[in-house]
């Protein structure tokens, strides 16, 4: 798995489980000081993105994901379900094809509303992971 | 990054101006706002007046995990009772709590 | 065109310079005419791109025509899609399912599958003016993609299955402008 370092600096590692337009707000939050790394601090904070709708074809995957990255890093990631599809199916939770939410896989620890979401929402909810809340 | 300077990532109920007219729950696509109202006589009328009704907001949540911002709540209400702002909808640590109240509870409102 | 005459003419399109496939789908013609229209665009390059559509009109009750794939490789995919989500037939094309589920039932592009999950949820919007519980006596508004109850739904089971149409018709939504043909 390729995490990314968020403040560059080993104190949070993020995922983005990339799966619809939510993901190019998680582009744009990640910080110049982002960088892509394969292996993990075992004291920093771990985070899990889900950026995008859940598709019940696609669902078995996510939920495999998010289970892998809990045996890599040793221990359960915050999970982040990150615009409204990925909350509840946002405006496709009546497909015939589309999962209600990611919390219909596993337990979500932030919610964050948008469609898509700004990036600064993502940014306010990893800082306070990090325990870098913004003054 | 910053994203620009946007006004459109909340929505804001207008209180007074909402007449419970369900239209702006009826248009979402998401099925995203719930209203509860109940009609209340006119009080105050001149005397041998026929008697009035008027419809009183209970209840106007938004479900912030399923709205998908297009503004078409914003735009079909009559009474221009919605408006978009520009702070965060705010994450929340459940589903639940991104429902949003936005009327006031009945104890909190002055009687008109 | 009939389907009988669909390979023989993507071939012929292709031999006339049209050789770059662009897409092919499927429109459920249902409320006009009992069929589906299958519909392949195909562009020549060497004529700035000029798009060719054909189209091939197919009955609904059995919905079979001649895959296109040997034709253009491409529109295996396209077909594999019109197949599951409609139901169409192609004749010598590739019978795997590649967005739905394998386990998947029903035919979900079809104007007659209703949105189950719609049915099944209370519409914010079927509360009057004034009103917070629903009153049972009450004809309630439907919401858009769930039909009359009593097309589908709850209804009487003395009557005879409704058709296609009628449930196609039912669920377009009282607040839907529709062009009247």
């Amino acid at each position: 798995m390729r995490w990314i370092d968020w403040y560059g600096d080993g104190s949070l590692y993020v995922l983005d489980i990339a799966l619809a337009c939510c993901t190019l707000e998680f582009d744009a939050a990640s910080p110049a000081s982002a960088a892509p790394v394969p292996t993990l601090d075992d004291r920093a904070h771990v985070a899990v993105v889900i950026s995008g709708t859940v598709t019940d074809r696609l669902a078995p995957g996510v939920a495999a994901i998010i289970d892998g990255c809990e045996q890599v890093a040793g221990r359960r990631p915050t999970v982040i379900s990150f615009g409204a599809c990925a909350s509840s199916g946002g405006p496709y939770w009546d497909s015939y094809a589309v999962t209600k939410g990611v919390d219909q896989l596993v337990a979500v620890d932030a919610y964050v509303p948008g469609c898509p979401p700004p990036p600064e929402a993502l940014s306010a909810v990893l800082d306070q992971i990090a325990h870098r809340v913004k003054s | 990054m910053n994203s620009p300077q946007s006004s459109h990532r909340w929505i804001r109920l207008i209180e007074p101006a909402c007449t419970s007219c369900m239209i702006c729950a009826r248009e979402c696509p998401s099925w995203c706002i719930s209203i509860d109202s109940h009609t209340e006589p006119v009080a105050g009328l001149p005397t041998g007046a026929r008697d009035r009704t008027r419809n009183a907001l209970d209840r106007f949540a938004i479900d912030w995990s399923l709205c998908m911002y297009c503004g078409i709540c914003v735009e079909e209400c009559p009474y221009d009772a919605l408006e978009w702002v520009g702070d965060l909808t705010k994450a929340g640590p459940s589903s639940e709590s991104l429902v949003e109240e936005m009327a006031e509870k009945p104890s909190a409102r002055t009687s008109s | 065109m009939l389907p009988e005459n669909w390979l023989a003419a993507v071939e012929a399109l292709r031999a006339d310079g049209f050789d770059y496939f662009d897409w092919l789908g499927c429109v459920d013609e249902i409320g006009r005419q009992d069929c589906f229209r299958v519909i392949l665009v195909a562009r020549n390059l060497a004529k700035s791109a000029e798009p060719r559509m054909l189209s091939c009109l197919l009955p609904r009750d059995d919905p079979r025509i001649d895959s296109v794939r040997g034709v253009f490789a491409g529109a295996a995919w396209h077909e594999r899609e019109v197949a599951e989500l409609f139901g169409v037939e192609f004749v010598g094309g590739e019978r795997r399912r590649l967005l739905l589920d394998p386990g998947f039932e029903g035919t979900p592009l079809r104007k007659d599958e209703v949105l189950a999950a719609r049915t099944g949820l209370n519409w914010p919007g079927a509360k009057e003016p004034g009103e917070t519980d629903a009153s049972p006596s009450r004809r309630r508004m439907l919401p858009p993609g769930v039909p009359d109850p009593a097309v589908w739904g709850d209804r009487d089971a003395s009557q005879p299955a409704s058709d296609p149409a009628e449930v196609a018709e039912s669920a377009v939504g009282g607040r839907v402008l529709r062009r009247r043909t």
